[in-house]
């Protein structure tokens, strides 16, 4: 699937995302859904480990993973779910310096808001993909509102 | 009022042309019809029973008469000859076509205005008083804090796809003239003990199929805080609301889940992390705005002697300066209110000739500006005393000036069944119905103030819960029935109807409202008692006896 990290399209991933009930494997980086995290992270630790998440998960043990994993993928289960812009939000407000991928339901006309959530991955699918869907992001410069990297809101300009 | 600067400009440009892109992929068929749709709500448009229909915010319902002859032009060039005026002051075209909407945005663009979030699950027009700053009553005008609340929801990254719609509305004074305890949050600014001015917050009123009166979640904010404020209480119903079921993802089930002590506790927790940030307004900031608010040179000679001679001769004058003019706070001023409800069209209706001549209006007689109301008119609010019987013959020859407002044929109604998708049943042919039953305006005028509100199905477009009259169309087996609310108030004790009974028959609507103002009539202890205060006072039991009589 199409990566984008920081507005530009790459071609290695090294991460590989775990379904629920599948198996650990014993080297390489993993992502894993929240609740294997939990039973796992013991096992799991000095290793390289992302940890998915979603707007049903609970809210204070997604903000505990900051500092505690490189990556947080966060799934958009349908794309009229809006609950992960502010998950990202909440997450860069606490702090997490790691990687915040936005997984799902992830596709053009909604890249530019959630690089402005603070995603700085975005795994487009597939058939969604073309390279033009990066010009999204400079399709509308003017910002009203401050968000997770400039906070200064455009409204004092008016 | 407000211009735009620079920035303003170039967002609803460059939204001009990412939402033609858009329209381009959906076309091309590259973008799927449930995400296209999804977009194009966010722009206004929706697919209706026969075109879509397009709607053009009107922020706070201020418009400039440039801005009225755009909106002329649209409905002349790309709609068939008209718009119509919603309860959230904005305005639809019920016959764009897709492909022509993009076009249509770039010409709104020129005059500063755009379709940004008049739909979808986002944050809506801030809608305000007609009257804002005219108004003796009014503390403060409202509408640079709604100006302020625009530029802030306007393509929020973090608040584009809620559970479900949000509207805000923002009030100045003790008078709601903006319904504002049925909206996700209402405004008010009120004055704290000290004497300082902030907002009453009330959060999770609205109709549709659970109607709710909104409840105090702040008694007073320091306005300086209003922009963070609002994005705690947000931020916790997006992360919050049901997505479940679209019928239970307002803002107003979770507060009444949560219960309101729960839900302003999560609130202001959030609030605190978020307070001393630069969601902060400067005193800086606010003044910027305000002064773009400020007061047009009202002219010192404006009052006339001359017109109680012409109320006194002329009988027709003096029935529309009473019922619809308004007391100004400037003397020699008066606030004159357009009646959009003319005899036999349908409620809220406007063609492109009216438009120009109200336009034409305003730049005669009262510096260039007009207002959209809630109830479906048009406000000119800054008339001399001694124009008003030139404005009173120009709009009646305009077909603007029947003297309805604030009576039984002032309705609140959607379009319903005709041009709707969601509707249920029809509303203009009721309209039509009750307007040549009561055609009559000196009967209107001893009945008084009556607020019919008539909707099309549950979804309660036209706030029929809170008229004191309501009326909601319902599909009994392929017919259209109607059913009744009695004492439902949007304005300052607000309340919801209380249901009168079964089901009226289609061709029993208007016998129905004249037995109700007949038994009103019978049961007010003076004239001075309302409609309102009678149904208050008594119930709708009397009401009720009398329309179902014949059944006993």
């Amino acid at each position: 699937m199409p990566l984008i990290i920081d507005r530009t399209p790459v071609a290695e991933d090294k991460w590989i995302t775990l379904e629920e009930d599948q198996a650990i494997p014993a080297d390489g980086a993993v992502i894993l859904p929240l609740a294997q995290w939990l039973e796992n992270r013991e096992t799991l630790a000095g290793r390289e480990v992302g940890v998915q998440v979603n707007g049903d998960d609970d809210l204070e043990q997604v903000l505990t993973l900051n500092g505690q994993v490189e990556l947080i993928a966060v799934e958009f289960p349908a794309f009229t779910d809006g609950r992960g812009f502010s998950i990202a939000r909440l997450l860069r407000r606490a702090g997490y310096k790691g990687q915040i991928r936005a997984v799902g339901d992830v596709t053009r006309d909604r890249l530019a808001h959630l690089e402005r959530c603070g995603f700085d991955a975005l795994l487009v699918p597939e058939d969604r993909y073309t390279p033009d869907v990066l010009n999204a992001f400079e399709e509308v410069s003017v910002r009203y509102q401050g968000g997770a990297s400039i906070t200064r809101p455009a409204y004092p300009q008016s | 009022m407000y211009q735009y600067t620079e920035v303003d400009q170039k967002l609803v440009d460059e939204r001009v042309a990412q939402y033609r892109d858009q329209t381009r992929r959906y076309l091309a068929g590259e973008l799927p019809d449930e995400e296209f749709r999804a977009l194009r709500l966010m722009n206004g448009l929706y697919i209706q029973r026969q075109a879509p229909m397009l709607r053009v915010a009107v922020p706070y319902g201020l418009l400039s008469s440039t801005q009225l002859r755009k909106l002329a032009h649209i409905a002349r060039t790309y709609d068939k000859g008209y718009g119509h005026f919603t309860t959230r002051t904005n305005i639809q075209y019920n016959w764009p076509t897709l492909e022509s909407v993009p076009d249509i945005l770039a010409e709104l663009a020129e005059v500063q205005m755009h379709a940004i979030q008049t739909s979808g699950n986002c944050i809506r027009n801030t809608t305000t008083d007609p009257y804002a700053g005219v108004i003796a009553s009014e503390l403060e005008d409202p509408r640079p804090w709604c100006e302020i609340i625009r530029q802030w929801s306007t393509l929020h990254p973090e608040f584009a796809y809620l559970p479900r719609k949000f509207k805000i509305a923002v009030t100045g004074g003790p008078e709601d003239r903006a319904a504002s305890q049925v909206h996700d949050i209402g405004l008010h600014l009120v004055k704290n003990d000290a004497g300082e001015t902030g907002f009453e917050v009330l959060v999770g009123g609205g109709l549709g199929r659970t109607p709710v009166i909104g409840k105090q979640i702040n008694p007073f904010l320091n306005p300086q805080d209003l922009l963070s404020y609002l994005e705690a209480i947000i931020r916790v119903y997006n992360l919050n609301g049901r997505r479940d079921n679209k019928y239970k993802a307002r803002i107003k089930i979770l507060v009444n889940t949560m219960g309101i002590d729960t839900f302003r506790e999560q609130v202001e927790a959030e609030w605190a992390e978020i307070r001393e940030s630069d969601l902060r307004l400067s005193q800086d900031e606010i003044d910027k705005v305000k002064a773009q608010f400020a007061p047009p040179a009202y002219a010192a000679d404006a009052a006339d002697s001359n017109l109680d001679a012409l109320l006194a001769q002329n009988d027709d004058f003096r029935a529309w300066y009473e019922r619809n003019t308004v007391e100004h706070k400037v003397p020699g001023y008066r606030i004159v209110v357009v009646s959009l409800k003319p005899y036999l069209k349908a409620p809220g209706d406007i063609t492109d000739l009216q438009m120009e001549a109200v336009a034409d209006l305003a730049d005669r007689y009262s510096f260039g500006e007009i207002r959209a109301t809630h109830h479906q008119n048009l406000v000119l609010a800054d008339v001399k005393q001694s124009d008003l019987h030139e404005v009173w013959n120009s709009l009646n020859a305009n077909n603007l000036a029947r003297p309805n407002i604030g009576t039984l044929t002032d309705m609140i109604v959607c379009p319903g069944f005709d041009f709707c998708g969601l509707a249920n049943a029809k509303t203009l042919n009721i309209a039509e119905q009750i307007n040549e039953k009561f055609e009559n305006v000196d009967y209107l005028h001893d009945v008084g103030e009556v607020r019919l509100n008539m909707s099309g199905c549950i979804n309660a477009c036209a706030h029929h819960h809170v008229g004191h009259i309501g009326i909601l169309g319902v599909d009994k087996k392929g017919e259209d029935w109607y059913q009744f609310t009695l004492g439902g108030s949007s304005e300052a004790e607000a309340s919801l109807g209380k249901v009168l009974g079964k089901a009226i028959a289609a061709d029993e609507v208007a016998n129905t409202i004249e037995t109700i103002l007949l038994t009103y009539i019978d049961q007010r202890d003076s004239e001075a008692e309302s409609f309102l205060e009678v149904v208050r006072r008594v119930g709708v039991e009397p009401f009720k006896e009398a329309v179902y009589a014949a059944d006993h």
